[in-house]
C-alpha cells in the first residue's frame, strides 16, 4: 500500500466534506483501497475508482469533479502536505432545547404589521356552505368560516389515514392465517391445529414534518395552513410543526388539542415576530443543523408552506433544501400564490428550491389542501 | 489503464455488453474488494444487465430477488413447506413420536424452501452473483435486512440455527432512484451510476446487440435516440428501448429511417401517452433532421 496516499486522501475526504459531499472514514477506507488497485498513473482511472469507492450520487457529482480536478493534480507534484488539524468548524454556542433560536442581528422585518389578526364581521356561523366554502380564497376567511373549516378538515383529514402497510403483522382474530406460527403452536398441542394464527397489514400513520412561514407575507395564509396542519395532526399524530419568520420555532410542544382558533392564538403569542420579514435560508439552515436528524427520516414527508418570497442568499437555502430532500421521503412546497394560473415560480428564493422539491403545489384554498391529501398518506 | 481494468471491458464486450471504462472499473473493484456493487440509473441503462454479464463470466448460477413493497423474510430469506411438514406430523403422530422428536424432524433442511437470499448464500458449488434488482422498491425496513444479510453473509433461523455462507456471492443490487437508499446499505457497497450512453457507445451497443442493422440504420437510430434525450420527455427511453426498437425496424426491413416507420414504430421507444403526443407533429420532423440531416 502506498502510505503517501493516506494523508492525501484524506485531505480529498475533507474537500468534498466542505462542498456537502457525504463521504465518511468508511467511505475514504474504500477509497484508500480502491486506488491500490488501479492504475495510479492513468488520472481518468483513479478519477473513476474513487467515483465508485466514495460513493458519489449524480447529484455530487460536479462537487466531485471540481474538488478532484483542484486536488489531485497537487497530489501528484507531492507537496503541500494535509495539515496535522484541520480548522474545526467554529463552535456553535449550545442551544436551550425548546428554546427559540434567537433571532439573528440586523434585517429589519420587511414589515410591521400588528401581530392580532382581526376578522372582517357580519357572518354567521353554518352560513358558508361547503362548496363555496372549499374554493373560497384563504384570504377571505371569516372567523366562522375557519370554525367550519376545522370540522370539514377533521373529516378530510380520516382519509390520510386509510393506506396500510404492505408488511404483515401478527394480528387477532382478523386477516389471513399466519402458517408459520400456526403451525408453532399446533406443535405444542401435539399437532393439532386448535387455533390459527393470523397477520395482517396495519394501518399505517402518515410521518410528517411542517416547516410554516409565518412572515408578514403569508399573513393571510399561515393561520388557515396552520389550522390544517392542526387537523392532520388528530390522524398523524407524530407530526412535527415548526414555524419561521426571521428564527425558527419548534411549535410541537405548543399544540394541544383544543379549537384551532384559540390554539393559533397561543401560537402567534409564541412566535417571535409573527408576520415580520422572512429569512427562509438560514431557518431551514438552522432546522436542518438542529432538527433534521431527529424529526425525518426515510418514510417521512415534509412540507413547507410558504410564499418563497425572500429577499436574502439563497446558498444556504439551497443547501438545506438538498439535505432535507437528502432524508425525506417526499419534499412538497406549499406556495399560496401557486393557485393562480399565471404563477411562475421565479421568485429566487423559490427558484433555488424547486430542484430540491418533489412537488410544488398550490394553498390557496380548501380545495388545494384537500387534494393534497392522498399525496401525504404513508 | 489496467490491463486487468481492459481485459474485463473486452470480456464483457465479447459477451455483448458494451461496457465504457467507469462501469468496468466499478465492475473489476467490486470484484477485487469482494464488496456489494449498487447501481443506479435511468431505467433500461443496462443496470440488471450488468448482473448477467458477470454470472457468464464466472461461469456461476444467476440468483434474482426481484424488490417490491412488502416484501417480507418468507419471500427473500425462507419458508418452511408446511405442507410436507403437516403430512410427517401426521404420520410421526401415528407412530407415537414424542414431541421433541417430531420437531426435530419437521425442522430439518430437507422441509426447508430457499428462497433466493439463502440459496444464493449456501450454494456449495463456488460463489454466485446475487441480483438484489429494485432495491429502492422495498422498504426501508427490508433495507435494513439486507443490511445485516451483506454484512455478515450468515442467516438465523431459530429453528435451525446460524448458516454461514460457503462462498460470499457477488452481489449487484440496482435502483432506479424511486426512493432514496438509505446510507448505511450505501455505504457497506461500491456505487457506480450509468448515464445514458454516448452516441458512440450506443452504435456500438447496437452493432453488438443488434447484429443484423446496417452501418446506417445503426448510426441512424443512434442519433435519432440521441435527439430524443436532449427533450424533455416524461420517460427517457433507454438502451433497452434502443434495442427494442431496433429489432422492430429488422423485422420490417428497414435499412435507414424514413418519417412514415418512425412515426409507426414510436410506441417501441416511447411509453407514455404524453410524450408520444408530443412528439407526433413538427417535433418529430424536428428530431428527424437532427438524426439524418
Amino acid at each position: 500500500m502506498t502510505p503517501g496516499l493516506v494523508p492525501h486522501l484524506a485531505r480529498f475526504g475533507r474537500a468534498l466534506r466542505e462542498r456537502g459531499v457525504g463521504v465518511s472514514l468508511s467511505d475514504e477506507a474504500d477509497g484508500l483501497t480502491a486506488l491500490t488497485l488501479v492504475d495510479l498513473g492513468d488520472r481518468d482511472e483513479v478519477r473513476r475508482a474513487l467515483r465508485v469507492a466514495l460513493k458519489i450520487r449524480p447529484r455530487d457529482v460536479a462537487a466531485f469533479e471540481e474538488v478532484f480536478a483542484r486536488l489531485w493534480r497537487a497530489g501528484r507534484a507531492g507537496e503541500e502536505p494535509a495539515p496535522a488539524v484541520s480548522a474545526n468548524p467554529p463552535l456553535q454556542a449550545p442551544r436551550l432545547p425548546g428554546a427559540p433560536r434567537s433571532p439573528a442581528p440586523g434585517r429589519p422585518p420587511e414589515s410591521e404589521r400588528a401581530v392580532e389578526v382581526t376578522f372582517p364581521e357580519g357572518e354567521e356561523p353554518g352560513y358558508s356552505p361547503e362548496a363555496v366554502l372549499r374554493r373560497k380564497p384563504f384570504e377571505e376567511y371569516s372567523a366562522a368560516d375557519l370554525l367550519a373549516m376545522e370540522r370539514l378538515l377533521a373529516r378530510l383529514a380520516l382519509r390520510l389515514a386509510t393506506r396500510r402497510s404492505r408488511r404483515r403483522v401478527p394480528a387477532r382474530g382478523r386477516g389471513e392465517v399466519d402458517l408459520r406460527r400456526s403451525f408453532r403452536r399446533a406443535l405444542a398441542h401435539g399437532g393439532e391445529f386448535l387455533s390459527l394464527a393470523r397477520r395482517a397489514r396495519p394501518i399505517e400513520e402518515p410521518r410528517l414534518v411542517v416547516l410554516c412561514d409565518t412572515s408578514g407575507s403569508m399573513d393571510p395564509h399561515a393561520r388557515f395552513l396552520l389550522g390544517f396542519v392542526l387537523a392532520l395532526r388528530r390522524v398523524a399524530r407524530s407530526t412535527e410543526v415548526f414555524a419561521f419568520n426571521t428564527s425558527l420555532v419548534r411549535l410541537t410542544p405548543f399544540l394541544r388539542p383544543g379549537r384551532i382558533d384559540l390554539v393559533l392564538e397561543r401560537l402567534a403569542a409564541f412566535v417571535p415576530d409573527w408576520s415580520g420579514g422572512t429569512r427562509i435560508g438560514e431557518c431551514l439552515a438552522d432546522f436542518v443543523a438542529y432538527d433534521l436528524d431527529s424529526t425525518v427520516n426515510g418514510r417521512t414527508v415534509v412540507l413547507i408552506l410558504s410564499d418563497g418570497l425572500d429577499r436574502g442568499d439563497v446558498a444556504p437555502l439551497a443547501g438545506a433544501m438538498r439535505a432535507i430532500r437528502g432524508r425525506a421521503r417526499r419534499v412538497f412546497w406549499l406556495n399560496p400564490l401557486a393557485g393562480d394560473a399565471r404563477y411562475e415560480p421565479t421568485a429566487r428564493a423559490m427558484a433555488a428550491a424547486l430542484p430540491y422539491v418533489d412537488r410544488l403545489l398550490p394553498a390557496h384554498n380548501l380545495e388545494s389542501l384537500e387534494r393534497l391529501l392522498p399525496l401525504l398518506a404513508a | 489503464m489496467r490491463p486487468e481494468i481492459a481485459a474485463l471491458s473486452a470480456d464483457m464486450e465479447r459477451l455483448g455488453y458494451i461496457a465504457d471504462p467507469a462501469i468496468a472499473t466499478a465492475l473489476f473493484l467490486a470484484r477485487e474488494m469482494r464488496r456489494p456493487l449498487l447501481i443506479e440509473g435511468d431505467a433500461g441503462v443496462g443496470k440488471t444487465e450488468i448482473a448477467k454479464v458477470l454470472a457468464r463470466l464466472e461461469e456461476t448460477e444467476l440468483i434474482r430477488l426481484q424488490c417490491y413493497e412488502g416484501l417480507d423474510v418468507s419471500t427473500a430469506l425462507y419458508e418452511w413447506n408446511y405442507q410436507r411438514q403437516m403430512l410427517r406430523l401426521r404420520i410421526a403422530a401415528d407412530e407415537g413420536k414424542g414431541a421433541d422428536e417430531i420437531e426435530d424432524l419437521i425442522f430439518g433442511r430437507s422441509y426447508l424452501l430457499e428462497r433466493p437470499l439463502l440459496r444464493a448464500i449456501t450454494r456449495r458449488e463456488g460463489p454466485a452473483v446475487l441480483l438484489i434488482d429494485e432495491v429502492d422498491r422495498a422498504d426501508d425496513g427490508f433495507e435494513a435486512f439486507l443490511l445485516e444479510v451483506l454484512s455478515d453473509f450468515q442467516v438465523t433461523i431459530p429453528e435451525l440455527g446460524t448458516l454461514r455462507a460457503e462462498h460470499v456471492p457477488y452481489v449487484v443490487l440496482t435502483s432506479n432512484r424511486s426512493r432514496e437508499i438509505g446510507d448505511a446499505l450505501r455505504r457497506r457497497c461500491l456505487y457506480l451510476y450509468i448515464e445514458h450512453p454516448t452516441l458512440e457507445k450506443e452504435v456500438r451497443i447496437l452493432h453488438a446487440r443488434v447484429p443484423g442493422a446496417s452501418v446506417r440504420l445503426a448510426e441512424e437510430i443512434g442519433r435519432f435516440m440521441q435527439a430524443l434525450r436532449r427533450r424533455r420527455l416524461s420517460k427517457a427511453p433507454g438502451v433497452a428501448e434502443t434495442l427494442d426498437w431496433a429489432q422492430a425496424l429488422l423485422h420490417l426491413h428497414s435499412d435507414h429511417l424514413d418519417r412514415e416507420t418512425v412515426a409507426e414504430t414510436l410506441g417501441c421507444i416511447l411509453k407514455d401517452q404524453h410524450d408520444l403526443r408530443e412528439l407526433a407533429g413538427s417535433e418529430l420532423d424536428a428530431v428527424l433532421v437532427e438524426a439524418i440531416g
